[in-house]
């Protein structure tokens, strides 16, 4: 590349950084929020199931013509498409035809022929909508016949899912097909240098997970400060560009992972204060909250994650606060509260890990580590002072961003994903893209049993244990999800005893992650599982084992969310397959006890029988406590994108 | 009291900026309640912000040079807890930068300033849609005048002035006093029609007056207005100046002399217009025209600008009175407080302020302006409803929008999403729906008394005229005007000396004829005949003239009131015969005529309905008087029983302008009779004004209301 080639391109992402952050658009309100609605539902009717449907069919029928042509002809017609969407001229007929023509370039480069609902899923895709198709519909083939248009007509295009094995999985098979169309691709995981990652940006196609591109962008944001055109930046920033060149388009796998479980907690970007000192009021107050009692001194609300003190535990608060010079009253109680919060409602296993020394948060939708992230404002000091570790000192936030508003700022935005119909009015309102569901190929033959209900955990596990037993017998293979780390070690232990063998898959054997799964097919195989398995795993079967009857996923605790339930179910009776699927659920679960506390006490109180199931009570409880934490979290959401919006009409800069 | 978390996520955004006033902003100590606030304004947007002192050692340490954060950890090392939070510096930073009146080095992002541009606009647009019972237009920068009069009033604007003024404010006072009746005469012939166009002239001129006053004194405090308009305060336009300038002066009395500026200058030429009519002598223009000041300058100012419920100059003077800055606006925060607080039970509110006795100020205030908004806003409605149905109807409609169906649209976007109350919404919920209940079964289910109300005259079926029987000289007044009286009752006496020396005379014939027929009846039988018969003539003319005497006596007819000239004032006149002296009349029959529209008299033809009629007569106020058997009659009858009822005769009905007996109304009226129930404390004088107050069967609230609306509403279609 020339210089001056590589100034104007340098020009360009600083152009398109400045306009995208521009183009951070207002969430509607009252009136405004219905006609924009209204619009909506009036601008998808162009774009129906019938009509994609419809369209896919039109597609396939060009295929004959199309798999006749001669390599050359083939490059030639691409090259064609490709001009013409560049310059953004295309008719209907071109989209179509460049559809045809993509199908048959991913056939040729991997020998996959996609099947008229993945036609129609793609075009649902250019028409920048999110495509829900059963899991395991090849919604990776999907997304790449999809991902050379938009990538010819937006310029750049970046695909996004739930982690860094998928997106590199992803890229990997994907490129040969990009290449051919004439375009480039790289993937983002975490361990890239700035300089590996701002050649793979560069590229046409680039694929990655949201946590990575964001930080990669707002880190942008920052070095770019204020400035307010491209002209400005370029004066300031020289020759160090923007590693992102702005956000043209994006097509999101796992949608609703990305796009709504994401966005409860925006993205921070945080440095280490020089001058804390504080490391000893930590442990100071930790030592004072252990000398407060429970419900005497101060109520937890485990729901909330909130500790309150009581009148009497105020004054023996200040009673013991004395002669710290670290703290006024208030900022004392603050931290003494914290370290009850820390106590109570972080559990290590669950929501944190201890990695050589150090907490690290574990993803509570994925189950995998964030090593990069910290809890604000001294709540990770606390926990820290909690596994009496050392006290790091606390971070300074530097910038912040919401998921919401940095997917908002994308000129062009589709997805696809299994189960997004539960959230649809949340992607139609916050995102603005309507939701269309994409019917199967071949039927799902999967069978789903009645979730089983228990008492108590230690009735569940034996169940668990006992039917672990049972479809091992057969030589099934099996994939048991478990809700966090803790619990599939505690479920190995069992296992182990009974002298199962077993593997095990949580954040701390990542590296082992695309070995264990491309194992956990074979007869006779048991998986233990996080979330880690619940989204995007492809589990290949093995002939023998789709004979003895396929996956079997065993669920031992119902997720927040039932959208996360129906992933990880997801992961047997693919394409086709034979596979099963089991649920068992305790009233001991966290679901309940942070949900219905006293609900499902009460419930389990008056319980006749270790098991439940059937039971009509307990499928409620279980129901409103799954119904209780989609609220949360959707509030939570709406919390972060108020939060954002006020942030931006009334703070200055 | 809710928790004050030291740290905000979003403090990065501000935490490094190094804003600083911008130089023409001006601060100004206040004193409120003994604490200590600064005020920063702005001249030019004219606009205010309040600030703590602690928020105000903030601002001070902003100057440019100095990040946020460095002037939070001063703060925070000198005032410990007190020191602002995080969230708290960046409201305060927000606000202010959100207010223009600080700046922050680099440029703000152009989006931003033009968005907030389009948000000022876009709420102006809303305030003046919703607020169409009070529209604002601006006019013109009234400084030139105000420029120009300032210097020439300014030694009188001071105490000395003031004292000035309340002298002869009283001295004013003083002289009216001995013309009440003359002044409540009056009031009849300003507000009838003809005279409409010399009251909007001189309403003008008051209003004008009015606001120089504001003008002036804010201008000799050192305030800028710069601002004249006119407010259509519910369609009826009065002029405004914008003297907000004077919430930066430091001295609430200065503050308190801008908002009593105006009605101190409206009273002032109420005083002079006063004196001209005292001067002048009925007939003249003058003294018409200066009536129709004095009374347009005085009462709209007392009755209008002096009523701190809304927000008008008396808000503001008793705002400052009480040292209460936002009184209007905190008092609602403050409600809304005390209800999450003590009917939702929510622990985790935070009330506008914590001095108690401001507390309870500011709960007295909100709930009376509340009150009388919701009175203001039905009567209003009702009224104009009344005159010009369709405009009542939109102007109901609309300020309902803005009054009640906003504010319940917020309630139930709060109870549906509102984030403080998420971990409680089952029980918030609940107890909304028990309250909502509670208001439907006292509206709706539970029967409420009904009155109705009306104005009749007394009427008697009985009354005869009281005349002279006899000429003669009043020797005697046995009665007053007003007192019973019994059949027969001697009301005055007279004495005529031409029929006494007559009938004198007569009798001295007749004793003369008598002894002559006595000696015939001894001496000559032949001549006992005729003297008989002149014995007879003789005892007839006696008995002629003692029937005349006795007439000199006037005496009641019947039993009843005499009602008449008092006539006391006739002694040692002459009375001749056929003198009409008054009248008795009998008042243990007398019954009580109202005239009602059509509309108004309709329940008397629900089926069932028995009313329970009160009356109070307007001549003894404290009289309570039962009534019962109420008979209407037929519509169409445009004539009023009495005059009294009618506009000309100052009452409440209109009557045709050409009519001169004051008694044909303009539309068909039913005649409502009632019978009273006899009472020891009142006799009803034919004449007399009676209030009547009619109490129908107890019904829901809802039903009475839905009843009235519908008959108002079927009036007007009908027309």
């Amino acid at each position: 590349m020339t210089t001056v080639d590589a100034n104007l391109s340098r020009y360009h992402a600083l152009f398109e950084t400045v306009r995208s952050r521009r183009r951070a658009l207002e969430t509607l309100k009252g009136a405004d929020q219905f006609v924009a609605w209204g619009a909506l539902k009036l601008r998808q009717r162009r774009s129906r199931l019938v009509v994609l449907l419809e369209w896919a069919t039109q597609v396939d029928s060009m295929a004959p013509e199309v798999r006749s042509l001669p390599e050359t002809a083939l490059d030639r017609e691409i090259e064609e498409l490709r001009g013409a969407f560049v310059r953004g001229r295309v008719n209907h007929g071109q989209v179509l035809r460049a559809m045809a023509v993509v199908r048959e370039v991913a056939s040729r480069a991997t020998g996959e022929e996609a099947y008229v609902v993945q036609l129609a899923g793609a075009l649902a895709l250019v028409h920048g909508r999110i495509a829900e198709m059963v899991t395991g519909e090849g919604k990776t083939l999907t997304g790449s016949l999809a991902a050379p248009l938009l990538a010819w007509r937006h310029r750049h295009l970046h695909v996004f899912t739930t982690n860094d094995y998928l997106a590199e999985r992803d890229e990997e098979s994907r490129s040969r097909i990009y290449k051919r169309c004439g375009l480039t691709s790289g993937a983002i995981v975490q361990e890239q240098s700035p300089v590996e990652r701002a050649g793979i940006y560069a590229r046409s196609i680039v694929h990655g997970t949201p946590k990575q591109i964001t930080a990669d962008y707002l880190r942008d944001q920052i070095r770019m400060g204020r400035i307010d055109s491209a002209w400005a930046g370029w004066q300031r920033l020289g020759s160090e560009g923007p590693l992102v060149p702005g956000l043209q388009a994006c097509l999101v796998d796992e949608a609703d992972a990305v796009l709504i479980d994401e966005g409860v907690t925006p993205l921070i970007i945080a440095r280490s204060r020089h001058e804390d000192e504080l490391a000893p009021a930590y442990e100071r107050a930790r030592e004072i909250a252990g000398e407060l009692e429970q419900d005497r001194h101060y109520l937890v609300d485990t729901l909330r994650k909130k500790v309150k003190l009581t009148a009497a535990g105020r004054a023996h608060l200040g009673a013991m606060v004395t002669d710290e010079n670290w703290a006024t009253a208030r900022r004392a109680e603050e931290l003494v509260r914290q370290a009850l919060i820390a106590e109570h409602c972080y559990i290590r296993g669950r929501q944190y890990e201890i990695v050589d020394g150090r907490v690290v948060i574990v993803d509570e939708y994925t189950g995998r580590f964030l090593p990069d992230r910290s809890w604000e404002h001294g709540l990770h000091q606390s926990v820290e002072a909690k596994e009496e570790l050392e006290v790091t000192a606390d971070r300074e936030t530097l910038a912040r961003l919401s998921f919401q508003k940095f997917f908002r700022s994308y000129r062009f935005l589709c997805g696809m994903t299994g189960t997004a119909a539960d959230s649809a009015g949340e992607m139609e309102r916050v995102y603005g893209r309507p939701v269309t569901v994409i019917p199967t190929n071949k039927p799902v033959i999967r069978t789903q049993e009645p979730t089983r209900y228990f008492r108590g955990a230690e009735a569940k596990w034996s169940a668990i244990v006992e039917r672990i037993r049972q479809e091992h017998d057969t030589g099934r293979p099996l994939l048991i999800g478990t809700r966090s780390v803790e619990a599939s070690q505690l479920l190995s232990e069992r296992l182990e005893v009974l002298g199962l063998k077993h593997s095990v898959l949580n954040a701390h054997h990542h590296e082992e992650e695309a070995n264990l799964i491309a194992r956990a097919g074979e007869p006779g195989a048991i998986t233990v599982a996080t979330n880690m398995a619940g989204r995007g795993t492809d589990i290949k079967l093995t002939p023998d084992s789709r004979r003895l009857g396929g996956l079997m996923v065993i669920l031992t605790e119902l997720h927040g969310a039932r959208r996360v339930d129906r992933q990880f179910i997801g992961r047997a009776g693919r394409q086709g397959d034979p596979g099963g699927a089991a649920i068992f659920a305790s009233l001991d679960d966290e679901l309940v006890t942070r949900f219905v506390p006293r609900l499902g006490a009460w419930v389990a109180q008056r319980a006749n029988y270790d098991e439940l199931t059937g039971s009509r009570v307990a499928t409620k409880v279980f129901a409103l406590a799954q119904a209780r934490s989609e609220g949360r979290d959707r509030r939570g959401r709406t919390q972060v994108m108020r939060q954002d919006d006020w942030v931006d009409r009334y703070m200055p800069g | 009291m809710s928790e004050r978390p030291t740290f905000s996520p979003h403090w990065h955004r501000v935490a490094a900026t190094k804003p600083r006033l911008r130089p023409h902003v001006q601060m100004t100590r206040q004193r409120y309640r003994g604490r200590r606030w600064h005020v920063a304004h702005d001249p030019a947007s004219n606009k205010f912000y309040r600030l703590s002192p602690v928020s105000h050692e903030i601002v001070g340490l902003l100057d440019g040079v100095r990040t946020v954060e460095d002037a939070w950890k001063i703060v925070v090392e000198k005032h410990g807890d007190e020191a602002p939070t995080q969230p708290e510096v960046i409201q305060l930073v927000s606000n202010l930068y959100n207010s223009n009146l600080l700046s922050i080095e680099a440029s703000p992002e152009t989006e931003q300033l033009l968005r907030r541009q389009k948000d000022r606009l876009v709420k102006k647009v809303q305030g003046q849609a919703l607020g169409i019972m009070y529209f604002r237009m601006k006019l013109f920068n009234p400084d030139g005048i105000i420029s120009a009069v300032e210097p020439v009033l300014r030694p009188l604007i001071g105490r000395v002035g003031l004292a000035i003024w309340a002298a002869f404010i009283l001295f004013t006072l003083s002289r009216l006093a001995g013309h009440t009746e003359a002044l409540a005469g009056g009031f009849k012939d300003a507000i009838a029609p003809s005279n409409w166009g010399w009251l909007i002239a001189v309403y003008v001129l008051a209003k004008a007056l009015h606001e120089l006053g504001h003008g002036v004194i804010c201008k000799r405090f050192g305030g800028q207005v710069p601002e004249f308009g006119t407010l259509l305060l519910v369609l009826v336009p009065s002029p405004y100046v914008d003297a907000s300038a004077c919430w930066g002066f430091a001295s609430r009395w200065q503050r308190i002399a801008v908002g009593a500026g105006g009605m101190i200058f409206e009273l002032f030429f109420a005083a002079i217009m006063a004196h001209v009519w005292l001067t002048t002598s009925p007939g003249m223009l003058m003294h018409q025209v200066a009536y129709n000041a004095m009374l347009t300058a005085g009462l709209s100012t007392v009755l209008f600008n002096a009523n701190p419920l809304m927000r008008f100059d008396g808000y503001y003077i008793l705002s400052d009175m009480l040292e209460i800055p936002n009184m209007m606006q905190r008092s609602f925060q403050h409600l809304q407080y005390l209800i999450q607080r003590y009917v939702y039970r929510l622990d985790d509110v935070t009330p506008p302020t914590t001095d108690r006795s401001e507390q309870v100020t500011l709960t007295i205030y909100g709930i009376g302006a509340m009150i009388y908004r919701v009175v203001l806003f039905v009567t209003i409605s009702l009224y104009v409803m009344g005159k010009m149905f369709a405009i009542g109807l939109i102007l109901a409609v609309w300020t309902a929008a803005a009054w009640f169906i906003m504010p319940v649209g917020k309630l139930v976007k709060w109870l549906s999403s509102g984030p403080k109350i998420a971990e409680h919404r089952g029980r918030v919920i609940a107890t909304t729906l028990g309250l909502v209940a509670l208001g439907a079964v006292l509206i709706g289910v539970i029967p409420m008394p009904d009155t109705r109300r009306g104005v009749g005259v007394v009427e008697s079926e009985l009354r005869s005229g009281v005349f002279i029987g006899e000429t003669g000289f009043v020797r005697e007044s046995l009665a007053y005007p007003g007192d019973a009286v019994e059949a027969g009752q001697a009301i005055v006496v007279l004495e005529s000396p031409q029929l006494a020396s007559q009938l004198a005379m007569a009798r001295a014939q007749l004793a003369e004829f008598e002894s002559i027929e006595r000696e015939a009846t001894a001496t000559s039988p032949s001549a006992v005949g005729v003297a008989r018969e002149r014995v007879a003539a003789a005892k007839s003319a006696v008995a002629f003239l003692e029937k005349r005497a006795e007439r000199l006596v006037v005496r009641a007819p019947h039993a009843g009131t005499f009602i008449g000239r008092d006539p006391h004032e006739l002694i040692g006149q002459l009375a001749s015969i056929g003198q009409v002296l008054g009248e008795v009349v009998d008042t243990d029959n007398v019954r009580i005529a109202a005239a009602m529209t059509q509309l108004e008299a309709a329940w008397l033809f629900d089926v069932g309905e028995k009313p329970r009629v009160a009356m109070r007569p307007v001549s003894r106020p404290g009289v309570v008087v039962k009534g019962d058997e109420i008979r209407a009659i037929d519509a169409g009858q445009a004539y009023l029983p009495h005059a009294s009822l009618g506009f000309a005769g100052g009452g409440t009905i209109r009557t045709k302008q050409d009519d001169s007996s004051g008694l044909q109304a303009e539309t068909a009226q039913f005649i409502v009779y009632v019978e009273p129930i006899a009472n020891e404390d009142w006799h009803g004088v034919p004449g007399e004004r009676v209030h009547l107050r009619f109490r129908l069967s107890a019904k829901p609230l809802a039903v009475q209301w839905v009843d009235r609306l519908h008959k108002l509403i079927q009036g007007r279609v009908q027309l």
